[in-house]
């Protein structure tokens, strides 16, 4: 038979320094717990969403891992619209989009620096990314760019510093902010677009970096053969879900450093609060010796103590959720391969949730058998 | 001689040994001891004599180390830890010199602790702990905590824990030192009416020679032996 429910919640009300501290603990680690979870799930589903199953990067052979280090003869683009069947072409227009990818240092007219990546673009790269949709302004033409709707959170200034209308120097050319872009859920929202001729001249390339093809009926496989068979241009093939797969896998151990951090502060409060139960509990030893004379088997009393434990660490969890969606919801990370909003879910709170009850049942246990060691004829004199 | 259907508590040759670092203690050798139901019993005897391990053995709350210990018809030596902590629940109710009442548990919830152990009614739980804590005369202090009571009250209250139940045997250890003499003096009354209405066993352990007054029957304890038996 067990203990009566409110013997356990009115313990917790016995020493509130310690019902705080281990309040404290086990919220600071659902916080924690619950943000690595959301970066990496904003990780994961950017980089899901950023590549299409549909498009083909056709890059420089050996830029396979980064389209920035990428260099492909501009013939390329037009070769390969000619020579591939099965393209997307919407009103006759063949999604077939040349594109300079380039890490630029840009200037505010008030000096402010900024480094962020500037995607260089003519029209039909609206062909092969249908998700890019002009939110404010135009696309850009000559002397313009185009700021995804994250960039200024990527570049920490203000939204109004991006804004249509105002200027960014780039070395030696002044540009117009022609309008903004949204591209939900993709690392392209914290990009900047210009116009493809602008940036091969300021970034002083020959080439480009990618040439983007947008499938419709044609295969991936006529893509790659492509490729080989052009020897000349040397070139290769990626599916764009894949490069964007294979960049989350770069990732790796920067999520794999998040969880980490959080299991080691876990960790931390784990022990944390093994010594604050084993003080609150030790406090009891004869309290608990009285129960086990009156007949409540031991059984009872470590389940009383871990409702207890649980119910510290759950409220704690709770409390730790709700400061992580108050404080780290809608946040942008930026990494070089874009800016990802934290993925919140009904998995993140699980997670946080199942780490609080984790808490609560390891760290009462071990407390509990300790303090029921001692028999019953020492344990009711102490 | 006593009628052996009268007999609540038998132990033959009861030793109890432990060990103290190097040393093997002996607080009781040999005992052999004979209480017959309704029997109001003191011991006393120095500290160290054995009085508090004797009396936690009558209990279950220890185990000899040899020899048997049989109360009212049960081998309690015998029974496992979980069958003794069934056992306890129903035939023994303690009482003890600091009380040992849950502080976060009202006088009604510390009383009703025994009978949650038991297949019954909140109503007839309720019915129980209200009568038994009329019994102690602390029905108005039935919601208060502990801190919220004097000593007496507070070994009135454990007096009601360990009769709710209604267990045959009661066992006070230093039951009234802690409290003042008039406060001793009314749980010393109780015990002797518990005793004598309700025919429960009481084996008390007190250094109090006044407290002692109030058993029917005293034992001494000296060195783990049973030396006088004073009616």
């Amino acid at each position: 038979m067990l203990l009566p429910f409110s013997y356990a919640v009115r313990n917790l009300y016995r020493d509130r320094t310690r019902l705080l501290q281990t309040l404290g603990g086990s919220a600071l680690v659902v916080f924690l717990v619950m943000g690595a979870h959301a970066l990496n799930e904003g990780m994961r589903r950017t980089l899901n969403a950023s590549g299409s199953p549909h498009n083909m990067l056709i890059i420089g052979k050996g830029s396979e891992e980064s389209v920035q280090r990428s260099e492909v003869s501009e013939r390329a683009a037009g070769i390969a619209e000619a020579s591939l069947s099965g393209i997307y072409a919407p009103l006759g227009e063949r999604a077939v989009s040349p594109q300079i990818v380039h890490m630029a240092d840009l200037a505010l007219p008030d000096g402010r620096r900024l480094r962020g990546l500037v995607r260089g673009v003519n029209p039909k790269a609206l062909l092969t990314h249908p998700e890019v949709a002009v939110i404010d302004g135009r696309f850009p033409g000559p002397g313009e760019l185009m700021v995804g709707r994250l960039a200024w959170k990527r570049f920490g200034v203000d939204a109004a510093d991006l804004a249509p209308g105002t200027t960014l120097n780039l070395d030696t050319a002044t540009l117009t902010v022609s309008g903004t872009f949204a591209a939900p859920g993709t690392v392209l929202e914290s990009e900047l677009w210009m116009d493809l001729n602008d940036l091969r001249t300021l970034a002083q390339r020959e080439t480009i970096s990618a040439v983007v093809v947008r499938l419709d009926t044609g295969d991936p496989a006529d893509v790659q053969l492509f490729t080989r068979q052009r020897l000349d241009l040397e070139l290769s093939a990626v599916n764009e879900k894949d490069y964007y797969a294979r960049l989350a896998a770069f990732y790796a151990p920067v999520r794999a450093m998040t969880w980490t951090t959080a299991a080691l502060i876990a960790a931390a409060a784990v022990f944390g609060g093994f010594n604050t139960l084993y003080a609150a509990f030790a406090s009891r030893v004869r309290e608990i010796a009285t129960l086990q004379a009156i007949g409540f088997r031991r059984v009872a009393i470590v389940v009383s103590f871990i409702q207890e434990s649980l119910m510290t660490s759950l409220l704690g969890a709770l409390l730790g959720a709700i400061t992580a969606v108050l404080v780290l919801a809608d946040r942008v990370v930026y990494l070089s391969a874009g800016a990802f909003r934290l993925g919140f879910g009904p998995e993140t709170l699980f997670a946080g949730l199942i780490t609080g009850a984790a808490l609560g049942l390891i760290g009462a246990i071990p407390p509990a058998i300790r303090c029921l060691k001692p028999n019953l004829p020492q344990a009711l004199r102490d | 001689m006593n009628n052996p259907d009268n007999i609540l508590i038998h132990c033959q040759g009861v030793t109890k040994q432990y060990r103290k670092g190097d040393n093997l203690v002996t607080p009781l050798e040999a005992l052999d001891l004979t209480i017959p139901r309704g029997d109001f019993l003191a011991m006393m005897g120095p500290s160290g004599s054995g009085k508090t391990t004797l009396l936690n053995l009558l209990s279950g709350i220890d185990q000899p180390t040899s020899g048997s210990i049989e109360v009212d018809g049960v081998k309690v030596h015998a029974l496992s830890r979980r069958d003794l902590a069934a056992w306890r629940a129903r035939n023994v109710g303690y009482i003890f010199q600091l009380y040992h009442l849950v502080p976060v548990l009202t006088a009604f919830e510390n009383v009703e602790l025994p009978l949650l152990l038991d297949d019954m009614s909140r109503r007839e739980r309720r019915e129980k702990v209200e009568a038994v804590l009329s019994l102690v005369g602390l029905s108005d202090r039935m919601h208060h905590f502990p801190r919220e009571l004097s000593g007496g009250q507070e070994q009135r209250v454990a007096i009601a824990r360990a009769l709710v139940a209604d267990p045959p045997l009661l066992v006070a250890d230093e039951p009234t030192g802690d409290l003042d003499r008039h406060a001793a003096d009314a749980v010393l009354g109780l015990l002797k009416t518990l005793a004598r209405e309700q025919g429960k066993t009481i084996v008390m352990v007190t250094h109090d020679p006044k407290a002692a007054e109030a058993a029917t029957r005293i034992l001494h304890l000296e060195k783990g032996k049973l030396l006088e038996t004073a009616p």
